[in-house]
């Protein structure tokens, strides 16, 4: 019986490749008696326009005859009462039987705005939302548009609910920081403002090639190279969608990869039978936001004259004469008013252009993107260009071979003045110079001027990928995919530095890395009806990566002269030479991967995922981790009792559980690292390297989440509600302990950390309005809660590991406490300020006035006018002890609203306005850049260290004005909440202005409106006149304005950690000026 | 239909194979663990770093002087050394110095000072006294390096390791336990009770250990992987450098007396045991007592007398910079007691920078014994304790000169002795003479001085009692090689006037007076540790 069926199969498959050349050969052979031709318009039923591409199929298997052509038209040759169905991306089918004799059939259809009914994408396979278990949401091409951006990430900020994007940075070509559903890591690196939370972004997966978006970031954002995120370089216009992958049975499929999320890109297919060009250009201006107030010029002097005479001791009077710019108002030197902030921020102007030509039928289609994007910088000398070319093709036969290749190519060029992009603290230290000195010049500014506008940088990516998939149905229901992919991508910087700006030596800088990705996938997938009610689905793929990079530098220093850039000499001894970096990899990885669904008549689902990943990260002795999920979902509304509910239209409720396992540490973590020590005896040394003690317990990450959603949709699409609740916890994280000295080893990597994560997310979106009105107007909105909790830390901690930061000069710690969010800040509590010297507290002890850490010396002691800091272990002395654990620097609620009403006209022609805001509340974030401003008043002298002299007047600083401040004035100002900042003198001793307090500590809550668009098409019969099918013009604006409690300029433009530094590159606000030509 | 999965199945398998080998990975930019213990030269660079190491941190002070001889309180500063070089008195509690000569070449007086022992603790300190960087002695974080190393290595080898023959992963092991059992011995000597484990990967925090019972486990760990050492080395370059049956007998030998002196109980197992070895290391013939005018070869090291050596020489020097870089100028202990022509260059070097205090001396080599030739080979004017004349040249005769380069400053290309065959010779008689086998004793004892020309013990009338004869004959042929003062404390001999300068009392003895104070960072990260408690505080 078995053998029958066999070969009978056998037999099939023998006719079927006969059959396939004979589609090749005698296409038009194919028809055969009693036909007839019919023919028609296709018309979208919302603006009644006829539809261009819509295909016309028929027949069991269906079976595409034809596309409407451009003005909507079609015509099929079929049997004389046939069925015919007609089908367009991201609008409903429509099937219709012909009456017999039936010749002519004008249809209309209508756009789906059914969330149930989307494509989503799960482990490399389309299946229908219903059907899936798992929290996604889709955010389409179109959301993206509009608003020229180098790097699309940022436009998804607050269009999710749960996933939270921070515009932290405005510098092009960067990204901001991306979270899916709270913390996955507590671990920083770097210090003070430059404190960084170790990048956890979500896995993207661009047509089906992963790619791993933290790769210009792994190494922290102070790394070599130009540091540009390979997501910047996908040109907007060429997105269809993006879906946001949320919890585990989502995600598990894409294994250890998954385990921070996932985000699923698919880009624009062809698909117009006529070959259809769109062009789109941008024109707009990226304005300097606010930027801080100075005082300039004889304002200037005299405020630090009349603090030095109103608070300076008997020799700061003594020491203003030997201060020129103090004392010689009249030397032309020191009589100035400059505005330095100018000098490095500029408005600037910006063009993009795309060309998307897309052409093909059902069997065969097509489409190229060209794209020309440019950004110059708000802060002279940085800016971001790109230049795209992206092409893919869709190749099917017959509906069981297909074929689906693409090519991207990419170059992006990035300038990043003397910063390395994210920072520019050059900037900010000549920002605050004082206005008296004169502006630059090249014989007469500082070399810090000269090297943020004159080093000479050359760098960026370049990125070729390319990929092709081949799809074959065996037997019906069984599918056969073999993906493979290549991406290539080589970073390289030169940067010249000239001799001026360099302590009178040229320099010459350059950096050299490769990344590439070898990828291949092969699946097998499965589906199977029993009697109409039982489905089963089975999808088995295994994955296989061949990654490798390298980085190199060189550094010359002292090279000859401005005139070459030549490889000319340089000085041997300054030159830092060159070689392999330690950013080095060479990876393996090989997963295997199985799904299984049931549904019983798509009411009752279970869907359960396994996925194995085996790296070379981990060594060869136990290189596997492993990820199981399951998921559960009740489409209610298919339930008898409900079915007839005509308000209803959709109604489900998922549970889901699963574990992603994402390998943490290296080889070094778990082996140890060798290396040579020198000789002894005359033999060779090799030993181990004591810095870390080698683990070979080490685990994985453990990234385990439940989630529970509710979907349900009301009235025909005018509500659709997405609930999810989740809890996610991280366990196994990755804690640095120090060891006792007879262990040898200083620090071991241990696996006892652990946080949790849980919240809530809700997403609102309406169409309040008939489907049949002019207008129609949306409205969606939605909000994530999260909060995090640490649950773990190694033992000998006792539940509380401050990681003390005495380097950078901030002391800003930061706190780890068990029971409470992860990371807090650790600071002196600031409860106003003393309004006399009354009021401070004595030591009935000592008979001492509460003082300033732990000294004899009566000047240490506050005063009125100082801060009154808490003195938490009441000893009336303020020192470290009296820290305390205060904030949290992670947003607890985030998310956006959109809002876009649009009119058509009787004449065709439409007109649509959109508005979108996103909101962060709950956060607290360090406004350094306010303790930066005001701590500049702490040195009238300007006294800068010379040769461990200190030298008057070396270093002459701005003054900001302060009377915005509510500050403490004199006895009787009670309610002050700033120090008396003008005196300086016993500033010294008190140290009001500390950076470790919470003065400094402000809300970070937001509210901003990230965009405003205004879009008219004209008439199609406007259009043709001129030749063209659709005009489209657009007017946008971005980045408009926030609303804040926050005393800053932006509480966005923080770090991770929330730390608002003065050495951030601003984020511009942008006007734009946009077309869509399509012809 | 099954048969297409199946075969499918096996297809996509197959695509996959070799999974294990595609993980393995070789970083081109360091070298880690599973990639290295692959080859006899893994093996052979990862044991030569632990010596490295040991050599490393020997050579950090003057590590000989400090523990074997300056501590126990002969050994006299000379004036013109200044502030640096008179820590070597601090070590031994005094602040003794030789007043300057101004020419004379005659016999010194030298002031008597009290004694104190915890002028110790001045040395210890930075400033002035930071030239012979003897605080390094209260640090024991690089034994524990190798002793980590080592235990590594031996997990590793007992993993197995396809490129090793049996007889090689034995001798590694014995070897890696060697050096393991030596650190712990080296520690215990200076610390009392340590922390001991020998797990690979020890990360938790442990208590100190009883040191009776680390020095067992420690002859409990080496007594039976002895044999798998080698009895002989082909390559002289090994001899004494690398570890051999014969080095490993020395250090049982030296454990097990160490523990004769404080396991009182037992102490005649110890004995025993102690007796056994050396005879088992003089009937295999394996080494030998080079006459004694060849003394400068034993110097040199690698010599056939040579049990255990941290090997030195001039001629292996990696810093290309400087051809003649010295690990550190102070760490041998001969370069305190030569002057020029020893050292060069003349001009600063007229004097030694320490003197043997001259009593001290009389009683190494009584006047009724002017035969041994050690007195002569080995010293100049030992008597006169007068910096511009007195020499201790046991570690000069290999004194490097350059004819081109008068002006050079080096120490004499000399290797850092650390158990010789008369250690061993002479630690069975002191085991024989304990355990009443005053035959073997002589016998043993007679050895060593007949190798010198030295009156045999038992030849005349005048004799002092065997066991403290074998006592000062160990003073006397291990000079500066580091075993004094240890001698000392295990005989509890450092209890009496008579035989130091430095004595303690019982009460300072019992509360370990003895030991180096441990650096307090050993507190770090471990709540189990604890500090030697004679050092904390005045010492009350």
């Amino acid at each position: 019986m078995l053998m029958i069926k066999i070969n009978t199969m056998r037999k099939q498959i023998i006719l079927l490749s006969i059959f396939f050349s004979c589609i090749f050969l005698c296409k038009d052979l194919v028809a055969q008696t009693k036909k007839v031709t019919v023919s028609g318009t296709v018309t979208d039923a919302g603006t009644k326009e006829t539809m261009v591409g819509v295909s016309v199929a028929t027949g069991k298997p269906l079976k595409v005859l034809t596309q409407t052509d451009s003005k909507g038209h079609y015509s099929v040759s079929v049997d004389d009462g046939a069925s015919l169905v007609f089908s367009y991306i991201s609008y409903g089918t429509k099937t219709v039987k012909l009456n017999p004799g039936q010749t002519s059939l004008n249809v209309s259809i209508k756009e789906d705005n059914k969330t149930m009914e989307e494509v989503v994408i799960r482990g490399y396979q389309k299946r229908t939302r219903e059907v899936t278990t798992g929290s996604s949401f889709i955010v389409s091409g179109k959301e993206v548009q509009d608003v020229p951006v180098s790097n699309v990430e940022q436009l998804l900020q607050g269009k999710v609910a749960g996933l939270n994007i921070q515009l932290n940075t405005g510098a092009p070509g960067l990204r901001g920081t991306v979270n899916i559903r709270g913390l996955s890591t507590i671990s920083t690196t770097g210090s003070g403002n430059e404190t960084f939370l170790q990048p956890t972004s979500p896995l993207y997966v661009i047509d089906g090639v992963p790619m791993d978006a933290d790769k210009a970031s792994e190494f922290g954002f102070q790394q070599q190279g130009p540091g540009v995120s390979p997501i910047s370089l996908i040109p907007q216009e060429d997105i269809a969608s993006i879906e946001v992958l949320k919890d585990a049975t989502a995600t598990a499929l894409y294994g250890s990869r998954g385990a921070y999320g996932v985000i699923l890109i698919q880009t624009v297919r062809g698909n117009s039978e006529i070959p259809r060009i769109r062009y789109t250009g941008n024109f707009y201006m990226n304005a300097i936001p606010k930027l801080r107030n100075i005082l300039g010029g004889t304002n200037e002097r005299d405020i630090k004259l009349s603090q030095i005479l109103n608070y300076g001791r008997f020799d700061d009077l003594y020491k203003i004469s030997n201060t020129p710019f103090l004392a010689d108002s009249l030397n032309p030197y020191y009589n100035n008013s400059t505005d330095w902030q100018g000098v490095f921020y500029q408005n600037t102007y910006n063009q993009t252009h795309n060309i998307q030509l897309d052409g093909g039928d059902s069997k065969f289609s097509y489409k190229t993107n060209l794209s020309y994007f440019s950004d110059k910088g708000i802060i002279k000398n940085t800016g971001f260009d790109r230049y795209s070319l992206n092409m893919n093709m869709d190749y099917k036969p017959t509906t069981r071979i297909s074929f689906f290749g693409s090519i991207r190519g990419n170059v992006g060029k990035i300038k990043k003045a003397n910063g390395v992009g994210l920072l520019q603290t050059g900037v900010a230290t000549d920002g605050q110079k004082s206005s008296l000195l004169p502006g630059p010049s090249f014989f007469q500014a500082t070399s810090s001027v000269l090297s943020a506008l004159q080093t000479n940088s050359d760098a960026g990516p370049k990125n070729l990928n390319t990929y092709i998939e081949g799809r074959y149905e065996l037997i019906p229901g069984l599918n056969i995919t073999s993906a493979a992919s290549y991406d290539y991508n080589v970073d390289t910087e030169d940067t010249f530095t000239p001799a001026a700006a360099n302590s009178q030596f040229a320099k010459i800088y350059s950096y050299y890395g490769y990344q590439s990705q070898l990828y291949n996938r092969n699946n097998i997938s499965y589906v199977k009806s029993f009697e109409e009610k039982h489905n089963l689905f089975f999808n088995l793929f295994s994955e296989m990566y061949v990654k490798k990079g390298q980085g190199s530098t060189t550094r010359l220093e002292r090279s000859p002269n401005d005139q070459f850039q030549g490889p000319l000499g340089y000085d041997g001894y300054f030159s830092r030479g060159g070689g392999i970096l330690t950013t080095f990899y060479d990876q393996n990885q090989i997963s295997f991967a199985a799904a299984f669904t049931y549904d019983f008549q798509k009411k009752y689902i279970l869907d359960i995922t396994y996925r194995i990943d085996g790296t070379s990260n981990n060594g060869n002795k136990d290189p596997y981790a492993k990820n199981p999920s399951v998921g559960l979902k009740w489409n209610f509304n298919k339930e008898n009792w409900l079915k007839d509910l005509k308000w209803l239209s959709y109604g489900d409720i998922r549970l889901t559980g699963g574990k992603n396992i994402f390998p943490v540490g290296t080889l070094v973590d778990i082996y140890g690292k060798y290396g040579p020590k020198g000789f002894y005896n005359n033999n060779p040394r090799v030993g181990i390297d004591y810095e870390y003690i080698p683990n070979p317990l080490l685990r994985p990450k453990n990234v385990t989440q439940f989630n529970l959603g509710f979907d349900v949709g009301l009235f025909d699409g005018k509500l659709d509600v997405i609930f999810d609740t989740y809890y996610k916890k991280v366990s196994n994280e990755l804690f640095t302990s120090f060891l006792s000295n007879t262990l040898a080893f200083q620090k071991y990597t241990s696996n006892d950390a652990a946080l949790s994560n849980y919240g809530y997310e809700l997403s609102l979106s309406s169409r309040p309005l008939s489907k049949n009105s002019k207008f129609n107007w949306t409205v969606s909105v939605n909000g994530a809660i999260n909060n995090d909790v640490l649950t773990q830390l190694p033992a000998e901690y006792n539940g509380q590991f401050i990681e003390f930061d005495f380097g950078s000069g901030y002391e800003q710690h930061l706190a780890k406490r068990v029971g409470r969010n992860s990371l807090a800040n650790f600071l002196y509590v600031n409860q106003g300020v003393y309004d006399s010297t009354s009021d401070v507290p004595i030591d009935p002890v000592t008979g001492l006035r509460y003082r300033n850490n732990n000294s004899g010396n009566v000047l240490n002691s506050f005063q009125g006018g100082d801060a009154r800091f808490f003195d938490a272990n009441g000893d009336y002395i303020l020192d470290s002890r009296d820290l305390q654990v205060v904030g949290n620097t992670q947003p607890v609620l985030t998310g956006g609203m959109s809002n876009t009403i649009s009119y058509t006209f009787p004449s065709g022609a439409a007109m649509s306005f959109n508005i979108y805001a996103t909101y962060t509340a709950k956060r607290s974030i360090l406004n350094n850049a306010l303790a930066d401003r005001l701590r500049l008043l702490r040195d009238p002298f300007g006294i800068a260290r010379i040769n461990n002299i200190d030298v008057l007047g070396a270093n002459p600083l701005a003054v900001v004005p302060v009377n915005d401040l509510n500050m403490w004035t004199g006895p009787g100002y009670t309610n002050a909440k700033f120090a008396n900042v003008y005196d300086y003198a016993h500033e010294g001793y008190v140290n009001n202005y500390r950076y470790p307090q919470t003065l400094w500590m402000e809300t970070g809550s937001y509210f901003k409106i990230n965009q405003v668009t205004l879009s008219y098409s004209f008439a199609k019969k406007m259009a043709r006149r001129i030749g063209l099918t659709n005009i489209r013009t657009f007017f946008s604006a971005s980045n408009i304005v926030t609303f804040s409690a926050y005393s800053g300029p932006n509480p966005e433009g923080v770090t991770a950690i929330g730390r608002d530094g003065s050495g951030g590159y601003p984020v511009p606000r942008v006007y734009n000026l946009g077309f869509n030509v399509e012809f | 239909m099954k048969k297409y999965i199946i075969c499918l199945f096996i297809i996509v398998s197959a695509s996959q194979y070799g999974c294990k080998k595609f993980l393995d990975i070789t970083p081109i930019d360091k070298l880690t663990g599973n990639n290295f213990y692959q080859t006899k030269e893994d093996m052979e660079s990862n044991i030569t770093d632990m010596y490295g190491e040991l050599f490393d941190k020997y050579t950090k002070t003057s590590f000989a002087g400090a523990t074997g001889e300056f501590r126990s309180g002969e050994v006299i500063p000379a004036a013109e050394g200044g502030a640096g070089r008179s820590a070597s008195g601090l070590i031994g509690g005094h602040r003794r110095q030789t007043p300057n000569p101004q020419g004379s070449t005659d016999k010194q007086n030298v002031p008597l000072t009290t004694v104190n022992d915890r002028l110790l603790l001045v040395a210890l300190g930075g400033g002035d006294w930071s030239g012979y960087n003897f605080s390094d002695l209260t640090r024991w974080n690089e034994y524990y390096r190798v002793i980590q190393s080592a235990n590594l290595l031996i997990s590793k080898v007992e993993d197995g390791i396809p490129a090793l023959t049996a007889e090689e992963s034995k001798r590694y092991i014995a070897e890696a336990k060697f050096i393991r059992c030596f650190c712990y011995f080296q520690m215990v000597r200076l610390y009392g009770d340590v922390v001991y484990y020998t797990a690979a990967f020890q990360k938790d925090p442990l208590p100190r250990e009883d040191m009776v019972s680390v020095i067992n486990k420690c002859i409990a760990d080496l007594k039976d992987f002895r044999n798998d050492l080698p009895t002989t080395f082909t390559d002289p370059s090994q001899r004494g450098v690398r570890a051999s049956k014969g080095a490993a007998i020395g250090l049982l030998m030296n454990m097990n007396m160490w523990n004769a002196g404080f396991d009182i109980a037992n102490r005649n197992s110890y004995y025993q045991e102690t007796a056994a070895l050396g005879k088992e290391i003089m009937d295999s013939k394996a080494f030998r007592l080079l006459p004694i005018n060849e003394w400068a070869k034993v110097a040199k090291g690698r010599s056939e007398e040579s049990l255990f050596e941290l090997f030195r020489t001039l001629n292996y020097n990696q810093d290309l910079n400087d051809p003649f870089a010295q690990a550190n100028a102070y760490s041998p202990f001969g370069d305190a007691f030569i002057h020029f022509p020893y050292k060069q260059p003349e001009f600063t070097h007229r004097y030694s920078f320490s003197v043997f205090s001259s009593e001290y001396m009389q009683k190494l080599y009584p006047v009724d014994d002017a035969s041994d030739l050690r007195l002569t080979i080995w010293f100049v004017a030992p008597f006169d304790q007068n910096a511009s004349t007195f020499q201790l040249r046991k570690f000069a005769l290999n004194t490097f000169a350059d004819a081109n380069n008068p002006n050079l400053d080096l120490n004499p290309d000399n290797t850092y002795l650390i158990m010789r065959y008369p250690d061993a010779i002479l630690l069975r008689a002191e085991a024989a003479a304990n355990l009443g086998d005053d035959v073997t004793a002589i016998e043993c004892l007679n050895e060593v001085r007949g190798r010198a020309g030295a009156r045999k013990y038992g030849e005349s009338g005048n004799d002092i009692p065997l066991k403290d004869a074998i006592f000062l004959e160990r003073s006397k042929e291990l000079m500066g090689e580091g075993s004094r003062y240890f001698d000392l404390v295990r005989t509890r001999r450092v209890l009496s006037k008579e035989w130091t300068d430095n004595p303690l009392t019982a009460d300072k003895f019992n509360r370990r007076g003895w030991t180096w104070p441990i650096d307090p960072a050993a507190l770090f990260n471990n709540p189990k540790m604890s500090l030697n408690t004679y050092w904390i505080g005045s010492g009350l």
